[in-house]
């Protein structure tokens, strides 16, 4: 560039530096084919039918760029099996660079042949700069057939989390299946109420999750202690934890370890512990789990392993902190070598404060769903269908 | 007698004040007795909504849309500084303005491409550590200056549950078709 184009250039910079901006919100309707980029693979048994935009828009609020997607997919089963699950990935790099987001679809029964719609609502912000490409990216990431297969890349271990979803909707179909054989119509109404008088009374905390990176020669709070798990020893459950601590400060549980040992007569190559809090009150709320450290893991009978996490969390409820009192765990989730998938019994849920604390299984959400808005006889007919 | 602004009365009585200004507005209190009433009568008012707690009030989405209005105000700020410079004739302002002008043109004219810094949004970026926060109203995973949210439908109460692993899962059934939807944000 030449040294007049370079004067003219700051020239023209110095005019629009000092003209007043204005910042009203400008709204611009998204164009889906520049802003989304959806793949799925050739060999896909899911085909892209449509894909509606809704009312998706791009603010611009000041110095940043706001834009919100309401997406509907929908896809069609194209393969020879009832699908499950759907698994998909979403990515927007430019916006959230380190993080990455998925939607599932659990719970569904769809026939080869038909489609089913899957919702996508993000709200992505960042400061204005010009870019090219797509501003998100929407991958398939897996799909579970009703036979326990699976078919997908596996990027965010979603085999894993539709199989567990699966066995657990197995496990409460049966049981509410179970209730209206043995108690007849009477009996499921009664469970279903139940289900959905634990939905509506059940504690929930907002959480912030953050890797832990304390800086060097940061002083650590004064209140930070290390706490120990108690342990709910579930009956049956195939891998036992031994003991475990948390560093506690206030509404802050970090570095979570827990040590467990294999008393089943299989290897295990995944275990996940549930994890309850108990504030200064003495209510009790479900905090969230720590899983098996190690993606690769494989833990032989009798054999014991850490489980360990270098993440800080942050407990809260409705905008207040909430002091850690006590912590409890529990075994929640062991997938053995062969693909097999333990999950607690409904009894073993029955016989400990579990049911009231844990969320249920999207699949008894589901029900308690038909039967809330559709009565008694829609769900009776959900139940027979498979 | 000059009286100190209601500003001044105000941080007085929350003890927000400091300690010089705290000497000035107490010698000026002992002489006033108007400004003494004013401030006992802010004291009153904030004892008294110290223990006001608004019913149903969503302390978790508040949070939220400060934060959310705290980012685009910085971002604003940022572009608007430069409006204010223009609005009145000042001498000494635009002889300052013009050397700035001068010292930007001669960075700009001499400048070698091979050392351009990053931008400051990119080290914006890259010294604030990603957080993933869950509330009402969806999961957020925010870097920087960037954020990305699933959303939960408008309406709905979504159960979520925490990994230590580093992800948070909102879970609910759609209105619409009854069906499971299970939004997960992860930390990579």
């Amino acid at each position: 560039m030449s040294l007049w184009n370079k004067l003219f250039g700051l020239s023209i910079a110095s005019g629009l530096l000092l003209t007043p901006v204005p910042l009203a919100a400008q709204d611009t309707v998204l164009d889906p084919a520049s802003s989304v980029k959806i793949d799925l693979p050739a060999d896909s048994p899911l085909t892209l039918i449509s894909t509606s935009m809704g009312e998706s828009r791009a603010t611009a609020r000041g110095g940043a760029i706001v834009l919100d997607l309401h997406m509907a997919l929908t896809l069609r089963n194209g393969g020879f099996k009832h699908v499950r699950g759907v698994t998909l990935l979403i990515t927007a790099q430019e916006f959230a660079p380190g993080g990455k987001g998925s939607v599932a679809r659990p719970s569904i029964d769809v026939p080869p042949g038909q489609n089913f719609s899957l919702p996508v609502d993000i709200r992505l912000v960042r400061p204005v700069q010009q870019t090219g490409g797509p501003l998100v990216r929407v991958q398939l990431d897996g799909v579970l057939f009703d036979d326990l297969s699976f078919y997908g890349p596996n990027k965010l271990n979603s085999q894993r989390a539709m199989t567990f979803w699966e066995v657990e909707a197995q496990r409460d179909r049966a049981y509410f299946k179970q209730a209206l054989q043995a108690r007849g119509e009477n009996g499921l109404r009664q469970e279903i109420l139940a289900s959905l008088a634990r939905q509506a009374d059940r504690p929930q905390l907002d959480v912030s999750v953050s890797r832990n990176g304390r800086a060097v020669g940061a002083a650590v709070p004064a209140t930070e202690h290390m706490a120990q798990f108690a342990f709910l020893n579930l009956p049956n459950t195939p891998v036992k934890p031994v003991e475990g601590w948390a560093a506690i400060s206030g509404n802050e549980a970090r570095s979570p370890r827990v040590e467990v040992i294999n008393q089943s007569g299989k290897p295990v190559r995944y275990v996940e512990i549930g994890w309850l809090v108990k504030d200064k009150q003495g209510q009790e709320y479900a905090a969230g789990s720590v899983p098996a450290s190690e993606p690769a893991m494989v833990l032989p009978a009798g054999h014991g392993a850490s489980l360990l996490q270098d993440t800080a969390l942050k407990f809260s409820r409705a905008g207040r902190p909430i002091e850690i009192e006590s912590m409890t765990g529990f075994v929640s989730q062991v997938e053995f070598a062969d693909g097999h998938v333990w999950v607690p019994s409904r009894q073993d849920l029955n016989a400990s404060p579990l049911l009231r604390i844990l969320a249920p299984s999207p699949e008894e959400q589901r029900l308690a769903d038909i039967y809330s808005k559709k009565g008694l006889t829609a769900l009776t007919t959900e139940l027979s269908r498979y | 007698m000059k009286h100190p602004g209601e500003i001044d009365l105000a941080l007085l009585a929350g003890g927000e004040v400091g300690r010089v200004r705290r000497f000035s507005l107490e010698r000026h209190l002992r002489a006033c007795s108007e400004c003494g009433e004013k401030v006992t009568q802010l004291q009153a008012l904030r004892a008294e909504v110290a223990d006001f707690e608004p019913a149903d009030l969503n302390w978790t989405l508040l949070a939220a849309e400060m934060r959310a209005n705290i980012r685009l105000g910085l971002e604003a700020g940022a572009c608007v500084r430069s409006a204010g410079i223009a609005r009145g004739w000042n001498p000494r302002l635009t002889l300052a303005f013009a050397s700035l002008l001068l010292i930007v043109g001669a960075s700009f004219l001499l400048r070698d491409s091979r050392l351009q810094p990053a931008s400051p949004v990119h080290a914006v970026t890259q010294s604030a550590a990603p957080v993933l926060e869950s509330s009402g109203a969806g999961i957020e995973f925010r870097s920087g200056s960037g954020s990305m949210m699933l959303l939960n439908r408008p309406g709905v109460v979504a159960s979520q549950t925490v990994s230590a692993g580093g992800e948070i899962r909102a879970r609910y059934v759609d209105g619409d078709t009854g069906a499971v939807t299970i939004n997960n944000v992860s930390l990579e």
